[in-house]
């Protein structure tokens, strides 16, 4: 009878034990497969529709392979570098989307966006563990040189684009080895934005030399308004001013940075020169108190609120003219000027800080590599990024965008049509992203100290030297 | 039942979870820092092995210096200001009893449930030098000028304030729920042998509350140490490095600067400085205790 008992208690035992193995693979089973949806759900984000970043597609898309008969189904997978699909930039790429979409029915295009700082993180992870298969990119060595070296994006073939306008020289910036691996969407160009309305009640002109712009500072200072709002916070519109004074300095700015970065050498007195000139400007009080903590939005809001008599930042920002947030009495009076000549200086009024920045390419891994090249030509079709870009004020295509022109654009898309038309030399990629990564971060973190007088310009400079060197 | 805490294969399988978490979410990564901190990795494409090259780097990185004493320095204004602060205000909250209780419990412990971004851009507005709540407060009190709180020089203490006063609720909350515990049969006594508050407080609370003491200091400092969203948020580590932390610093390596195997040296060197700092406050708390 006991060892009946017993036996019962040890097959009772193995029982339960069995249980718990089975309820415990079968747990792990179980977290498995919701791993595996989750994956499946961040990674086509266009099925998760309470995520703000991640974008619908329309409804007509739903269903594809009903409306296109014998087509494969094909989900695309862009992914953007711009969150606001309702204005600007982001409005347009999602309006070729959704018209791709329409045109395509067998195709998806599944969106995912994301600000600058998060998308730039992410494409990083992306390139370790499979890239999406249109992304943006940006043609500078900053970006670009260690993208390229690890090989996740796929050529293009520049033959193909011979009759898509691009202006000469655009697409330097997205090639290595003469080989090309993205498309240029914007021609960006700096410029001081200003209230005219702001400058004729109070008796202010646009100054001529930069030793006018310091003095006008005292002048609108004393009128209790910020002189130029400054988004310092960033680092980078600072660096772009540098790349600004350079240019009307020396002449040209891409062959000496690229000297300078490639020997590690910034001893050319103009880069010293060029600093100064930057300090004079803190000194002078042309940017807001705290500038160099101050980030995009507050020193945009600054402007557009009235507080600031101007706002130095770039032609992507042209929207301004036609943004319906801004109050109508500033908005219907922002016009632009350029970065002043230094008295003493090679460099013209025309000379501008211009280049091509932002773009797009295709993975290289992407298993849908010829619907994601066919996609990124039809966002370049003339009558697609440029005409849209242009027809809803985003700023200067890479593309000749002359046969759009209306004769209804806002005063601000004429001012920055002259001015490209006018330019006699341009910056080039500007100083920051001229080099490495570390380049990049070191000189926009260094810039608000040695602007604000907390670090000497040998200091800021021997931190340039130090990473530049190999 | 004992025989079944027996059988290996039911102590496998209950220990198997745990194991597998420790295995793949701790220990993985933490091999997989120590292995990429010997390597040039840029986080894409291939890498070489580098040796100590980069722990070589970073005692001659003077950012990496700066971002350490910060860090430390906020460690040091958690132990000194926020929680002799949070204790004083955990035995007030004792005393008060009745329905204020509740309400202050509540109303320190409001900034711990904001969000970290939403306190970041709070604290960015109320720092404002032109439409800032502090320099209208100052301008209505009669001061003039503005002053620039986020400064390369004020911004350090200005980000201190708000960790400080970000954390407090939790620091002081863990305090009350230690004070909560004492037997109130102990005050009872002390009252009746005719001790005042001060005494009270300084030999019946305090030393019972050592053990929450102890868990509370290395929770903070350690906290300290690997700070990075709300200093991400409000400064971004400037202006200059101003305000730069430990674990900012590794993130801007890392993954802004394209240096995968220096963000991940540095990593390294965090988790050894977390678990020193750890072993050196468990001995002074067991000194104490044996003391």
């Amino acid at each position: 009878m006991k060892s009946i008992t017993k036996t019962k208690i040890k097959t009772k035992s193995k029982m339960i034990a069995l249980l718990l193995t089975a309820a415990m693979a079968f747990a792990l089973l179980a977290g498995c497969g919701a791993t595996e949806t989750t994956t499946t759900t961040s990674d086509t984000p266009v099925s998760e529709p309470t995520e703000p970043d991640v974008q619908p597609e329309p409804a007509e898309a739903d269903e594809p392979v009903a409306e296109d008969s014998g087509a494969e189904p094909v989900t695309l997978r862009l992914f953007t570098n711009l969150p606001d699909r309702q204005n600007g930039q982001g409005l347009i790429e999602q309006m070729i989307v959704d018209e791709y979409m329409a045109e395509n029915p067998h195709v998806t295009i599944a969106v995912e966006a994301l600000d600058d700082e998060s998308y730039k993180t992410k494409f990083k992870a992306y390139a370790m563990d499979g890239m999406p298969d249109v992304v943006n990119i940006w043609g500078q060595p900053s970006f670009l040189d260690e993208v390229l070296d690890a090989g996740v994006l796929a050529e293009l073939n520049e033959a193909d684009y011979e009759s898509y306008g691009f202006i000469p020289g655009s697409m330097e910036g997205f090639k290595k080895d003469g080989k090309l691996y993205g498309l240029p969407r914007n021609t960006d160009i700096m410029a001081f934005y200003y209230n005219e309305k702001m400058f004729i009640d109070n008796g202010w002109t646009v100054p001529a030399t930069y030793a006018e712009l310091l003095e006008l500072a005292g002048t609108i200072h004393d009128a209790g308004f910020v002189p130029v709002a400054m988004d310092g916070g960033e680092g980078w519109p600072m660096a772009i001013y540098l790349t600004d004074l350079l240019l009307k300095l020396n002449g040209d700015v891409a062959n000496i940075s690229k000297e300078a970065i490639n020997n590690a050498d910034f001893s050319n007195p103009v880069f010293a020169e060029a600093v100064q000139l930057l300090i004079d400007a803190d000194n002078a009080g042309l940017f807001q108190t705290g500038y160099d903590s101050q980030d995009y939005g507050t020193a945009m809001s600054l402007f557009t609120n009235g507080q600031a008599a101007m706002f130095y930042m770039g032609s992507w920002e042209a929207s301004m003219a036609l943004n319906q947030d801004i109050p109508e009495e500033i908005r219907t009076n922002i016009r632009a000027f350029f970065m002043p000549v230094v008295e003493g200086g090679q460099g013209l009024a025309t000379d501008i800080a211009a280049w091509n920045g932002g773009g797009y390419g295709v993975s290289a891994s992407s298993e849908v590599k010829e619907e994601a090249i066919k996609f990124l030509n039809y966002m370049y079709l003339p009558e697609k990024l440029s005409k849209y870009g242009w027809e809803n004020g985003v700023g200067m295509s890479a593309q000749d965008q002359s046969e759009f022109m209306t004769g209804e654009e806002t005063e601000l898309q004429k001012i920055f049509i002259n001015i490209i038309n006018q330019a006699t030399n341009t910056s080039g990629t500007p100083i920051n992203d001229n080099g490495s990564s570390l380049l990049k971060t070191t000189i926009e973190s260094n810039i608000q100290s040695v602007s604000n007088g907390s670090m000497t310009i040998e200091d800021f400079l021997a931190t340039l030297v130090e990473a530049c060197a190999p | 039942m004992d025989k079944l805490y027996r059988n290996k294969l039911v102590i496998s399988t209950l220990i198997l979870p745990g194991l597998l978490l420790f295995l793949f979410a701790i220990l993985g990564p933490i091999i997989l820092s120590v292995f990429y901190g010997f390597t040039d990795y840029s986080g894409m494409g291939s890498y070489n092995m580098i040796g100590f090259e980069n722990f070589l780097n970073l005692l001659k990185d003077d950012k990496f210096g700066l971002a350490l004493r910060n860090s430390l320095l906020l460690a040091l204004g958690f132990l000194l200001i926020q929680h002799p602060i949070a204790i004083i205000v955990a035995v007030v909250l004792d005393k008060l009893r009745g329905r204020a209780e509740g309400i202050f419990r509540c109303i320190y412990f409001i900034p711990n449930v904001i969000s970290v971004a939403v306190i970041a851009f709070l604290w960015k507005s109320v720092y404002n030098p032109d439409f800032g709540f502090l320099n209208k407060v100052l301008a209505f009190l009669g001061f003039s000028g503005q002053i620039n709180w986020l400064s390369q020089e004020n911004a350090i203490w200005s980000v201190l304030v708000v960790l400080i006063w970000h954390g407090f609720g939790w620091g002081m909350l863990i305090y009350y729920t230690g004070i909560k515990n004492i037997d109130p049969v102990l005050y009872e006594a002390a009252s009746i042998d005719g001790a005042d508050q001060k005494n009270t407080f300084l030999r019946i609370t305090l030393p019972l509350m050592k053990p929450v003491i102890q868990v509370n200091v290395t929770m903070a400092i350690i906290s300290a140490l690997k700070q990075m969203e709300t200093v991400y948020l409000l400064t971004g580590g400037g202006p200059g490095d101003s305000t730069q932390f430990t674990a900012n610093y590794l993130y801007q390596q890392a993954f802004e600067s394209f240096r995968y195997g220096y963000g991940n040296a540095i990593g390294v060197v965090f988790i050894v400085i977390c678990l020193g700092v750890t072993v050196f406050l468990n001995k002074v708390f067991e000194e104490r205790q044996e003391q």
